[in-house]
């Protein structure tokens, strides 16, 4: 049982980070009912923030932490005014179409104007290893599942106790009855888009010093994601963090006993056999899935 | 008849095309853009016609392509034989999907299936023994129809020709037959549809099904085709997306659209390919960056895609000719 502690502490600092990824994803479903496909490529984006800061400026990705937030703000706001905006009340086909075109154009538009190159952003933190009890982890880890723990209950906090939070839960639970209400769901959308936009955006930044960066660096990101956000409930943020948890332990235990290369394997497996079996998730409402919400 | 002149030209076209032109670049694009026509109109199969999207369908295809160059390769056998192996288990994967667009839809739906081309990719990838892994498995070539192995460009456009004509048909069967009116039925509206006695849950995986075996036939040949079948690209989540685009760009649930479809993206990929690879090799990711903001002006403007579009387009020219008729009279 010597790698236990190893295992259980590995799989708390990936979840943490797969809670970042997945809250924003999470949080646009719930709020606006689309599945934004193009949620890894703002999470690359923001990989290539860090990188470029690092690489001509120097610029260490902690700080680049804090340009982030406007700057994702602002990428936020954009994409809904330019994309999403048109299809709120389209169809699912159309909303799935129109981020998936999204995903597509954005990637492309990283390789193009940066290329395929594979790059990497070392400050001197990502080579920094601390000894915990009987595990060893690297310093990027765990600050990154730090700021990402806060992150989340941060974001937790203020669905639950700010007017805007209520506001957007409000919108969640019924459409009408908060349209009849006086809400100006136009606005809830926008801020939901943006705010998992940032938070997407914010954990490409954190994400940098520990994984490669490259145009398709999103992908593998929210496939995962995805796998979480359905495992927590579409729409449930604390779901989603019980999901993070379980994916990670998936993953670390897998590739501790199969191997790296098989580790992907079994948590798709375990996707497709939740839709099967729990569709609406562990914790979720039976039945949503088959309206499609 | 005058439903079907559309088809009558383009493919009528495309069979004398060798009469008239020997040049292997422009017969190439011959055959591509049937091969990915007819794929896409196996997509359409179960996206279009039974309203079930997918972006898992590379699953389908990655099994055809893998079928029978696993077979050549291991054993000696024809592709022929591959083919008909890939479609099978195509169906069995056909029905599992189609178990699945049972339980679950819209968005949860597309995800299963994505998740489901993924499995594949990754056991494709890692499974050395018999797929050789990551580095994919080329193609041996051997001379003779039985084999697959057709030397000359014109040979493979009559083939892929009939495939096409094939598939084109198929959907023609959907939109005029019994099946076809009832798959419709359950689209708009599967609790009527059931409520008037049709079997909507039966009738949808047995057109996933269909869909699937199809689209695994046309891996079969685009791998012999190009004689390469590397899991990274078969199985991707890309060539899932652009048997869709294809679609949607022609034409959702037309029997030509995905064969417009195709006409437009496989033109217009080469065509930019080659020009800007003369710039700057960088540049080759611009034409994927166009199918991003096509896709995305499309489904939001012209969600009838480009038959829609000519189609009123033809109606407007109509109802004008028949306005300047009332006028003079």
């Amino acid at each position: 049982m010597g790698a236990l502690p190893q295992l259980v502490v590995s799989t708390l600092l990936l979840g943490g980070i797969y809670a970042l990824i997945a809250v924003g994803l999470t949080l646009i479903f719930g709020i606006m009912r689309v599945v934004n496909f193009a949620h890894g490529e703002f999470l690359m984006l923001g990989m290539y923030l860090a990188f470029w800061s690092f690489s001509l400026w120097r610029l260490d990705p902690y700080v680049v932490l804090v340009v982030a937030l406007p700057v994702f703000f602002v990428v936020g706001l954009l994409s809904y005014w330019l994309v999403m905006k048109g299809v709120i009340k389209a169809s699912h086909n159309v909303q799935i179409f129109t981020t998936v075109g999204l995903s597509i154009a954005l990637q492309n538009v990283a390789l193009v104007l940066w290329t395929g190159d594979y790059r990497f952003v070392r400050p001197w933190h990502a080579s920094e290893v601390v000894r915990l009890g009987g595990a060893a982890l690297n310093l990027s880890q765990i600050v990154a599942f730090a700021v990402a723990v806060a992150f989340t209950g941060g974001l937790m906090a203020f669905m639950k106790f700010t007017h805007a939070g209520r506001v957007m839960r409000a919108t969640a639970e019924d459409r009408e009855a908060a349209t009849l209400m006086g809400i100006d769901t136009e606005r809830v959308y926008r801020l939901a888009w943006t705010i998992g936009i940032v938070c997407v955006g914010v954990a490409g930044v954190l994400l940098s010093p520990v994984y490669t960066v490259y145009p398709q660096a999103g992908l593998q990101f929210v496939l995962l994601a995805y796998v979480v956000v359905v495992l927590g409930g579409l729409g449930d943020m604390r779901g989603a963090l019980f999901g993070s948890l379980i994916v990670a332990a998936v993953e670390t235990v897998g590739a501790y006993t199969l191997g790296i290369a098989w580790k992907e394997v079994l948590y798709f497996v375990l996707f497709i056999l939740v839709l099967v079996f729990r569709p609406a998730g562990l914790f979720g409402q039976r039945g949503a899935e088959t309206l499609g919400m | 008849m005058r439903r079907h002149a559309g088809a009558i030209v383009l493919f009528g076209l495309a069979a004398v095309a060798p009469l008239a032109t020997r040049d292997a670049y422009f017969l190439d694009m011959i055959v591509l853009i049937l091969m990915w026509g007819a794929i896409s109109s196996a997509w359409n199969v179960a996206g279009g016609y039974a309203g079930q999207v997918s972006l898992g369908h590379a699953a389908f295809f990655g099994l055809g392509a893998y079928s029978a160059a696993v077979l050549t390769v291991h054993w000696g056998l024809s592709p022929w034989i591959g083919l008909v192996l890939g479609m099978a288990l195509s169906i069995v994967a056909g029905l599992i999907i189609g178990y699945l667009s049972n339980r679950l839809r819209g968005p949860y739906f597309v995800l299963a299936t994505i998740a489901f081309a993924q499995v594949l990719l990754i056991t494709a990838s890692r499974w050395r023994e018999m797929t050789m892994g990551s580095e994919g498995i080329p193609v041996p070539f051997k001379q003779g129809f039985w084999a697959l192995g057709l030397a000359s460009k014109v040979s493979w456009l009559y083939l892929t020709l009939g495939f096409a004509l094939a598939l084109y048909l198929v959907q023609v069967y959907l939109e005029v037959s019994r099946m076809g009116y009832q798959l419709a039925g359950v689209r708009e509206d599967e609790d009527a549809a059931q409520a008037l006695g049709i079997a909507g849950r039966r009738l949808k995986v047995i057109a996933i099904a269909m869909s699937a075996a199809l689209t695994s036939a046309g891996g079969t040949f685009w791998a012999q085709y190009v004689g390469f079948v590397d899991p990274f690209y078969v199985f991707s989540i890309d060539l899932s997306i652009l048997f869709a685009l294809n679609t949607i760009i022609g034409g959702v649930g037309t029997a030509l659209g995905p064969f417009l479809g195709s006409i437009l993206i496989t033109w217009l990929e080469h065509y930019l390919r080659a020009t800007l690879s003369d710039i700057a090799p960088g540049l080759i990711g611009v034409h994927l960056i166009i199918y991003g903001c096509l896709l995305i002006v499309m489904v939001r403007f012209v969600p009838q895609g480009l038959i829609g579009a000519l189609g009123a387009l033809f109606t407007w020219r109509a109802r004008a000719a028949q306005r300047e008729r009332h006028a003079r009279t």
